[in-house]
């Protein structure tokens, strides 16, 4: 199955050996989307850097900027504002609304279900509008910075988000009218590319394929990670494990994620929303005029280069694929010396030739897409 | 860059996993603690099945990240395994790593494939990007680079082969 395919899943090409209509064996080859990412993280400093890793993740690009932002902050010791903390949970639950409307469209259509990829798009679109207005791009927005985030959430945007959420629950809740009690879907679906707890962990799968096999282990609560601590949510979790309680996870992800934005909306507190080069117009306050460039206005702001000590580390979030890592090892310069990118694709594509073996040729787009792999972070 | 460069044993480095495996005398060397926290240890090659059961029977079920990268331009090269523990509900599971020092023209290490099968890619990864060939992997072929390749991309000193503009760029 060649390495290109109709909707949306990327450069994946898949030896399949199959005996009639039954799957024998599987070979996934990768690296059609390989780009050096790592080669060249070494030689860009931070904020250089930061526009690549949009390109790892495209559909949940918020996450992917986190965990870039996160390794330097963690390893020099910057804080960052409260404010900036907060509108950085609200861009990672709308970037994870997105990443799930996105992969429910495809994953519908590969199972027969055209109608329902137009209608995500509908609800993307209104994410894309929000984003543009705070960060000047639809998808790949260069919008986290060391320190905070690049630029202020405009006026207004606040009730427009609110807006959205209170319009989006219902559409949600309209998506599991259409599709979660549909019997041919169920027929498709249940019991399908069953992964059990044990092998769940020993695979090393994270994020909604792992919580559908029973295991509770969401990163946003156990590394206390940004703000998640203030506000009030659940991990959502299922005990199956088969092609279906993925998707009931993901669906029940979509809610909670719209349950965080509206709590995290109303907690945002007044100040700065970015820390390093505010700290830097404190410093040079007598020199610069009123109307000089650091004043004004422009877009968004860079900020200052860092130095990375000579330790290293790795932080992880929890990215809608799973779970997200850098290993990033400083070298007292300001060029990281090693930027190991883990991604939660490439750890979840491993367990797809066991979960072929003995299905039928139709179950392999099923299994597949409900593994929600997405080949730029796969191949990086 | 954490490489080899302690002569003596400094029993302030050592942590409480280090400390277990001390008592349950596995050969390994502490080697502090990242900057979160996790314990660091090295481990030789020839020892490293046996400490990974052993680390696998304290309770690391879950191999995290799984990487590789070389000290300096011509040093050694190190392959990183992050192991965590995993539970239902869990507040700060622990968490260790365990770097296998090896050098630089025969790198060879015994694979953790059928202790945690999440090193299959990764380890694979490892291989087509640093050279480090892992025994026992069940199909250790290049993954992301095309098959045929010659060199190790991630290595300090990898040359590009018949990169044009890179020639004309001098």
């Amino acid at each position: 199955m060649g390495p290109h395919h109709p909707s949306m899943h990327g450069v994946l090409r898949l030896v399949v050996v199959p005996q009639g209509e039954n799957v024998i064996d599987c070979k996934p080859i990768l690296g059609y989307l390989h780009r050096g990412m790592e080669k060249i993280a070494e030689n860009r400093t931070i904020v250089q850097y930061l526009p690549y890793v949009t390109r790892w993740d495209y559909l949940a690009t918020m996450f992917t900027e986190a965990v870039t932002v996160n390794a330097p902050e963690k390893l020099a010791n910057i804080q960052i504002p409260e404010r900036a903390s907060y509108i950085r949970i609200i861009m990672l639950e709308l970037s994870r609304v997105a990443s799930h409307l996105l992969w429910l469209g495809p994953f519908l259509a590969d199972i027969g279900a055209q109608t329902p990829f137009f209608y995500i798009f509908r609800e993307r679109e209104m994410i894309y509008d929000l984003f543009e207005v705070a960060t000047g791009m639809r998808m790949m927005h260069n919008y986290f910075r060391i320190g905070g985030v690049a630029a202020d959430l405009p006026y207004g945007w606040v009730d427009k988000c609110l807006d959205f959420c209170q319009y989006c629950l219902p559409k949600i809740y309209e998506y599991e009218r259409l599709i979660t009690r549909n019997p041919i879907f169920l027929k498709r679906v249940k019991g399908v590319g069953f992964i059990s707890r044990q092998e769940a962990i020993n695979w090393g799968l994270s994020g909604p394929c792992l919580r559908a096999s029973g295991v509770q282990w969401d990163l946003r609560k156990i590394d206390h990670y940004e703000c998640y601590d203030k506000i009030d949510w659940q991990i959502k979790w299922q005990t199956e494990g088969d092609s279906l309680a993925r998707y009931l996870v993901r669906i029940d992800e979509m809610k909670e994620s719209i349950n965080i934005i509206q709590q995290a909306l109303k907690l945002l507190p007044g100040g700065p929303y970015e820390n390093l080069e505010g700290r830097r117009i404190a410093q040079e306050k007598g020199r610069m005029n009123w109307n000089s460039f650091n004043y004004q206005f422009v877009g968004k702001k860079s900020s200052p280069t860092v130095k990375l000590p000579r330790q290293e580390h790795y932080v992880r979030v929890e990215a809608p694929k799973g779970e997200l890592g850098v290993f990033l090892i400083g070298d007292d310069s300001v060029f990281p010396w090693r930027f190991k990118i883990r991604p939660p694709g490439f750890a979840n594509l491993q367990i797809l030739p066991q979960l072929l073996k003995g299905m039928k040729l139709a179950d392999i787009m099923t299994i597949l897409g409900s593994i929600d792999i997405i080949m730029g972070e796969v191949d990086r | 860059m954490n490489t080899v460069d302690k002569a003596t044993f400094n029993p302030d480095m050592q942590g409480r996993i280090s400390a277990w495996l001390t008592k349950h005398k596995f050969s390994h060397r502490p080697l502090g603690y990242d900057y979160r926290g996790v314990e660091i240890l090295q481990v030789k090659s020839d020892e490293w099945l046996s400490i990974v059961v052993a680390l696998y029977a304290y309770g690391f079920n879950y191999l995290r990240l799984q990487c590789a990268y070389d000290a300096a331009p011509g040093g050694s090269l190190i392959s990183v395994y992050h192991l965590t523990q995993m539970r239902d509900q869990s507040h700060q599971p622990e968490e260790i790593c365990a770097k296998v020092f090896v050098s630089r023209t025969n790198p060879q290490i015994p694979s953790v494939y059928w202790v945690w099968k999440s090193a299959d890619f990764q380890e694979r990864e490892s291989y087509d990007m640093l050279g480090i060939t892992y025994w026992g992997h069940p199909y250790l072929r290049r993954i992301l680079m095309p098959e045929s390749w010659i060199g190790w991309p991630l290595r300090k000193d990898y040359v590009v082969p018949n990169f044009y503009e890179l020639q004309d760029a001098y």
